[in-house]
């Protein structure tokens, strides 16, 4: 589903190395956690999949498609096949839930009897069906993240990509957001799930990669991740 | 695909009501810029009647020596008739002149003694002639002056005329340039304003743009709203242009009747025969700017 080949990443004009030969394979269906500590290349990870920056060496594969060059024209095609959720949750605060998830299928063309029928079915999925027509600062933390993550749902994409979702949460709610992101998982979407929280990652008992400076330390079946 | 329509058109919609008074500002400028060149447009119309009037009421006066006796003025007014840029020639014989004259003078008693005390008539007779066009008189006089009837001549009063025509062209292209300038001027503000106004309603919507662009809406799309948003724009400037244009072309009308008497001057008129001319283009040229304004503007945020 996902393939990474020696990918490297610099920056300019610093010429930061946020990335430096960088290989791993998801298969479809896996989930997978990546960690590592602050200013690893962590993020850096998730804008080379989403396409916002481009790998300056190797090849990275998402679902067969080579996007190692891809064309600014076809970034979009590449976004709705991959949901992504972050630490801020991006919302629109003059939206309700229901306007967030639904908008975010209007700007890609959906019709609007898909859109009745989806968003509440995604909705339902993160558990906020009772709150869709709430504001996002009626919200708490987790269940705005819900929000995200029913928003990420919304076009039905083969990868959801949550770079530290839990960063703004606290142990109980983080602990909910990753037993929503094993849920998904479960239903049969890719899950890739960016954290430096060693503790949680660990509890996952899921495949973890590690990042340290730029480099994979370390690919575990089953995470046994020790922050030194 | 009508749905993304309808949608880009909502949004368009939004936008320009979300930040109202900066689109109010915004229609205002354009549909001034609008104005400053359809003062021009006014203007010049004016200054071409103006300019056409005169040359309607330019003729040449050939006066001759009183000695010269009518059959032979007649000669010449025959040989003139002949050239084709002649339209007219009018003989005023001397007899006449002397009527005018005093007719004119009928209250100058000063003037009637020394005609009295002349005896016989200082006047000669007149030649007026006019010809199908200004520039056709110095050839006339030309032809005239290189004739046997040369002598008979003692004046032309053509010169007159031609400087008063060349003086109103001259003010007119002053006046012209002035406008043109001035218009230009405000034409650049309004496009800065427009430019300006499509960032801060793209800023408004920068976070709806991120979203947008995570969810992997394509640029078309983004951009969309804020090139409509532009052509809104340009379309109700237009419109308040057309509304306020007509009504003082009508305030001027008057005044411009009685500075040009007996010339027919319609400016609403004008306006009304090239309205989709003169604000069609108008609507385009705007329309133009601003979309080249918005996707301009629009592009910074698509880059992620
Ligand atoms: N746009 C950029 N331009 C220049 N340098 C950048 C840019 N983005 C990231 N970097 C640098 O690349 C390195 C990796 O950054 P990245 O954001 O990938 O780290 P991270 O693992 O996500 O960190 P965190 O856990 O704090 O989110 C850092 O040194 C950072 O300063
Ligand atoms: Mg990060």
């Amino acid at each position: 589903m996902i393939i990474f080949r020696n990918v490297s990443k610099i920056y300019f004009p610093e010429r930061t190395v946020a990335l430096a030969n960088v290989s791993f394979e998801v298969l479809a269906g896996e989930f997978i956690s990546i960690v590592g500590k602050s200013g690893t290349g962590k993020t850096t990870l998730v804008k080379i999949l989403t396409a916002e920056e481009r790998a300056s060496e190797g090849q990275v594969v998402v679902g067969g498609w080579d996007i190692t060059h891809i064309r600014s024209r076809e970034v979009p095609y590449l976004r709705r096949q991959i949901g992504v959720v972050f630490q801020d949750y991006k919302l629109l605060q003059k939206k309700t839930v229901f306007e967030n998830v639904a908008f975010a299928m209007q700007v890609i063309g959906a019709r609007p009897s898909r859109i009745r029928k989806i968003v509440p079915e995604v909705l339902k999925i993160v558990g906020l069906a009772d709150k869709h027509d709430r504001f996002p600062r009626h919200l708490s933390g987790g269940e705005q993240q819900r929000v995200a993550i029913a928003r990420a749902l919304a076009h039905g994409p083969k990868i959801l990509v949550a770079d530290e979702p839990t960063g703004n949460l606290d142990t109980a709610t983080s602990q909910e957001i990753i037993e929503l992101l094993l849920k998904i998982n479960q239903i049969g979407t890719t899950v890739l799930f960016v954290s430096h929280d060693e503790g949680r990652v660990n509890q996952i008992r899921r495949r973890v990669l590690v990042l340290d400076q730029g480099t994979l330390t370390s690919d575990e079946a089953v995470g046994r991740y020790r922050l030194s | 695909m009508l749905v993304t329509i309808y949608r880009v058109i909502k949004f368009a919609w939004q936008g320009f009501w979300r930040n109202f008074w900066l689109s109010l500002v915004t229609v205002s400028i354009i549909a001034l810029a609008s104005l400053t060149v359809n003062a021009l447009l006014a203007l010049n119309v004016v200054a071409d009647s103006a300019v056409t009037s005169l040359e309607q009421k330019i003729d040449v006066s050939i006066y001759f020596d009183p000695v010269v006796d009518t059959p032979k003025v007649k000669e010449v007014q025959d040989y003139l008739g002949k050239l084709s840029q002649v339209t007219a020639i009018t003989l005023v014989t001397a007899d006449d002149a002397m009527k005018e004259f005093r007719q004119r003078h009928a209250r100058d008693a000063a003037i009637l003694e020394t005609l009295e005390e002349l005896g016989d008539n200082p006047l000669g007779a007149t030649l007026v002639v006019t010809a199908q066009h200004p520039s056709d008189y110095p050839e006339i006089i030309q032809v005239l002056n290189h004739s046997p009837y040369r002598d008979l001549v003692s004046d032309e009063n053509y010169k007159d005329h031609q400087r008063t025509i060349n003086e109103i062209r001259l003010i007119a292209d002053r006046i012209n340039q002035a406008g043109i300038a001035i218009s230009a001027l405000f034409v650049l503000i309004a496009t800065l304003i427009v430019f300006n106004t499509i960032r801060v309603a793209i800023y408004t919507h920068r976070d709806e743009i991120g979203i947008m662009k995570l969810v992997g809406a394509s640029n078309a799309f983004i951009t969309a709203p804020f090139v409509l948003e532009g052509v809104l724009y340009a379309l109700c400037a237009t419109g308040l242009a057309v509304a306020v244009t007509f009504p003082l072309l009508n305030a001027v009308q008057p005044y411009l009747q009685d500075f040009f008497t007996g010339v027919p001057l319609d400016l609403a008129g004008y306006f009304r025969e090239n309205f989709v001319a003169i604000f069609g283009s108008q609507l385009l040229g705007m329309s133009a700017l601003n979309m080249v304004g918005s996707v301009f503007a629009v592009r910074r945020y698509l880059k992620v």
